[in-house]
């Protein structure tokens, strides 16, 4: 009997839960991680890319997607659900322009394609959308950078800096200890790479980043930028180790210095004694 | 039609409907006064009003044949129509003025109607056409100002709020409603006024009239209007123009309500009578010299007449 | 009076509206933008029932733009037209049908030559070398059809395009005043003060 809970989806579980709603978080756990990282005017996605195969077109795999032309989307997830939610919003971004002459706010999307997921967790014959995103963009006539999360469950939430997709605990801790205020346009691109080296081993070429610098202004970093991003990184954590290194070679050699000049003073001691 | 965007939409005023025929047939599960008072609209929970309509089959025809009192003079219903409404953008805002005439055919049903809409303490809706239709559909907008500031956290802006009256009219097309009316108001972009009607049309500008007299309000309001007009100065051409329309125009008359529109939301001037302004003028307001604005009052004493020079007067002997 | 003209030349297509927007006698406003800007290569005119045309033309917008951000490209010119032409033909059945003439003129970057297509209500279409719509038709089309010259240099378009306009301005009862005028070619749309 109790199994039927998650069956239906719109049953609840004598303890409060939809069981479905929480398998969908569990897809998302599954797919591939993004970062969003907010500065101080710019505001950076960044998200792991899975390993083109040789023969594959590497174009038509994408993870971060326009929705409009201030509005950036990343997702983590099942991606054909992602297509399908995308799809919905980048309709609804130009249905707001037509009925209201307004753009969409960020918030607005966001709420939007919230409201769309909550809708599939309340529905009968369906099932919730397999996806979390991150949502960046500019407000019109505004220069503050907005990043948006949502989750399967229909829940929405703004951030300075989060992380979606595989370890994104581990990536989300990290921006914790690392985020600061007022961040440069490069110090935000540099913790958006630095966060996802935390997860993605093969470096640079599986890692995608677009940088959002104001109003309809978007860039996709090319693979020698990441790269050199990466070696910066990666000669920073040399530096950093090296400095380790030798502090503890230093404390070593000074623990030696002691424990010889012990030895000393005490063969010296000796014939005293 | 309007595939693709419009079918999908969840902000247009056609999937409002749609909406809310859905909502309508969803709700019958619930008592209308479970959702408590509606203000009369009985609207808010289902979006867009329906109305029962006659049942003929073409509604615009039968309206018409029973309305228009310029084909039919005996038509059973007359429609209040003749108007005289302004607004102007400058510098300082918005000015807004109205005449207060209500006319059924010749009768003039009333001398007292407010033709300014009070949508919120920062839009302003003039009233031209049906009386009736610009009433309801203002004060819906106005309802819908506040959801879509209770939901977006800001004021709606003017460009907004008069699209979304544009889309609500532009749906009934067709089926008789007849409105010409003026959005004013101040928004993050500063004052604007834009010009709606029945048609579906929608106009963006400085400076507008509507109505029978509007042509008589644009005689003095084109001559008199630049955009760096002083407060009081955009005040005396609102009234005065007004004033024109309601001495030239059978249709307008009786009094002048004047509002400016600032930063700060609009601010009602005051009412003026058109007869007293045309005699003594406005009284001691800002910005007029008061004197009477009629054509009598302004010449008084001039004369066109033109005779020779006449020999010079006799001095009388003593 | 609405009136449109639309001329093609050697790598362009001008495209030239009114500006006036009128209700009964009166001119509500006198510099109403017309023509309308669907995508980097592409312009429409539009003319005819008042609220119809703004209305048909935003949805077109909306829906051009939408198929960008879909397909990362733009619709071709010819591509455009035709859907265009489609929705309005949809439209033509229905209970309200769109009465707009329009004028879409585009330069096809794949091609690398403009084209420009004349539809009117009923949801015909043609490609022509030049378009009138209004009253402005019944003097420009002959004009054209004497002066058009489908090598012209942008300054020579531009000069029949003002042929047209003082014809129209010396013949006909009630004239259009102030027109807008629009240029797209390979490096995109720009906007021409006459």
């Amino acid at each position: 009997m109790s199994r039927s809970y998650d069956r239906a989806l719109t049953v609840f579980s004598p303890d409060g839960h939809l069981f479905q709603v929480e398998y969908a978080g569990e897809a998302v756990r599954k797919g591939t991680c993004a970062v969003g990282v907010r500065g101080k005017d710019v505001v950076v996605l960044g998200v792991e890319k899975k390993s083109v195969l040789q023969l594959q077109d590497p174009r038509t795999v994408r993870k971060v997607v326009m929705l409009d032309d201030h509005v950036c989307l990343a997702f983590a997830g099942l991606t054909a659900d992602g297509r399908v939610l995308i799809d919905k919003a980048r309709i609804e971004c130009q249905s707001h322009r037509l009925t209201v002459e307004d753009p969409v706010t960020v918030e607005y999307i966001t709420k939007h394609i919230a409201g769309i997921k909550q809708r599939y967790t309340q529905s009968g014959g369906v099932r919730p959308f397999g996806i979390s995103t991150l949502i960046v963009g500019f407000d019109p006539h505004d220069t503050r950078p907005r990043l948006y999360q949502t989750e399967p469950s229909g829940i929405y939430s703004a951030w300075k800096a989060n992380a979606i997709g595989r370890s994104s605990k581990t990536v989300r801790e990290f921006l914790e200890k690392n985020h600061k205020d007022d961040l440069t346009r490069d110090e935000t691109i540099k913790l958006t790479v630095k966060s996802l080296l935390e997860v993605v081993q093969t470096g640079a070429k599986n890692i995608e980043i677009s940088v959002m610098e104001g109003y309809g202004k978007v860039t996709n970093l090319a693979l020698a930028e990441i790269e050199a991003i990466v070696a910066e990184i990666e000669r920073e954590k040399e530096a950093e180790a090296e400095r380790k290194r030798s502090r503890l070679a230093a404390t070593a050699a000074g623990q030696a210095a002691m424990s010889s000049r012990a030895e000393e003073t005490g063969a010296s001691d000796a014939p005293v004694q | 039609m309007n595939t693709l965007v419009q079918r999908f939409s969840t902000t247009s005023a056609q999937s409002e409907i749609n909406k809310a025929k859905a909502l309508a047939a969803d709700d019958q599960d619930f008592d209308d006064f479970a959702w408590g008072s509606e203000a009369g609209f009985g609207t808010i929970a289902k979006g867009v009003p329906t109305f029962s309509l006659p049942a003929v089959p073409d509604p615009r025809a039968f309206l018409r044949l029973h309305t228009d009192d310029h084909a039919d003079p005996n038509c059973r219903i007359k429609i209040q129509h003749g108007t005289t409404t302004l607004a102007f953008r400058f510098k300082g805002g918005v000015i807004v003025a109205v005449d207060s005439r209500a006319t059924a055919g010749s009768y003039i049903a009333s001398g007292t109607v407010k033709k300014v809409i009070e949508i919120n303490p920062y839009l302003l809706g003039t009233m031209a056409g049906g009386a009736a239709d610009c009433q309801f559909w203002e004060t819906y907008l106005g309802m819908h100002c506040r959801l879509h500031e209770l939901r977006n956290r800001e004021r709606i802006s003017v460009s907004a709020a008069s699209k979304y009256l544009s889309n609500l009219v532009y749906n009934y097309k067709g089926m008789g409603l007849s409105m010409g009316t003026m959005i004013c108001g101040w928004d993050k972009t500063g004052p604007s006024v834009f010009y709606v009607d029945s048609d579906g049309t929608r106009l963006k500008g400085n400076l507008f009239s509507v109505g029978s007299g509007s042509t008589h309000a644009y005689g003095v309001l084109d001559q008199g209007y630049h955009w760096d007009l002083s407060d009081e100065d955009a005040q005396e051409l609102g009234r005065r123009s007004i004033y024109a329309a309601g001495h030239r125009d059978a249709y307008s008359g009786n009094t002048c309500n004047l509002y400016h529109i600032k930063e700060d939301g609009w601010h009602f001037i005051g009412n003026y009578d058109i007869s007293k302004m045309h005699y003594e003028g406005p009284g001691n307001v800002p910005g007029s010299e008061n004197v009477g604005y009629g054509y009598d009052v302004r010449v008084v004493g001039r004369s066109s007449a033109n005779p020779p020079p006449s020999a010079p007067t006799p001095v009388v002997a003593a | 009076m609405e009136t449109s003209f639309a001329i093609t030349g050697k790598g362009y297509v001008i495209v030239a509206a009114d500006t006036t927007a009128s209700r009964s006698i009166i001119k509500m406003k006198t510099d109403e933008d017309k023509v309308k800007t669907l995508s980097p290569h592409l312009l429409m005119a539009y003319s005819g029932e008042p609220g119809d045309t703004v209305h048909f033309a935003e949805y077109v917008e909306r829906n051009i733009r939408l198929y960008q951000i879909r397909n990362l490209y733009p619709l071709r010119p010819s591509a455009a037209a035709a859907w265009i032409r489609r929705a309005l033909a949809t439209s033509l059945r229905s209970r309200s049908p769109y009465s707009v003439n329009l004028l879409v003129g585009g330069y096809d970057t794949a091609s690398h030559d403009p084209h420009l297509y004349w539809i009117d209500f009923l949801g015909t279409m043609t490609e022509v070398p030049f378009a009138a719509h209004g009253y402005g038709a019944y003097f420009a089309l002959s004009l054209l059809d004497r002066y058009h010259d489908p090598e012209a240099s942008l300054e020579d378009g531009l000069i029949a395009l003002k042929r047209c306009i003082r014809q129209v301005e010396e013949r006909l009862v009630v004239t259009p005043g102030k027109y807008k005028v629009k240029v797209v070619s390979k490096d995109g749309i720009q906007e021409i003060d006459l």
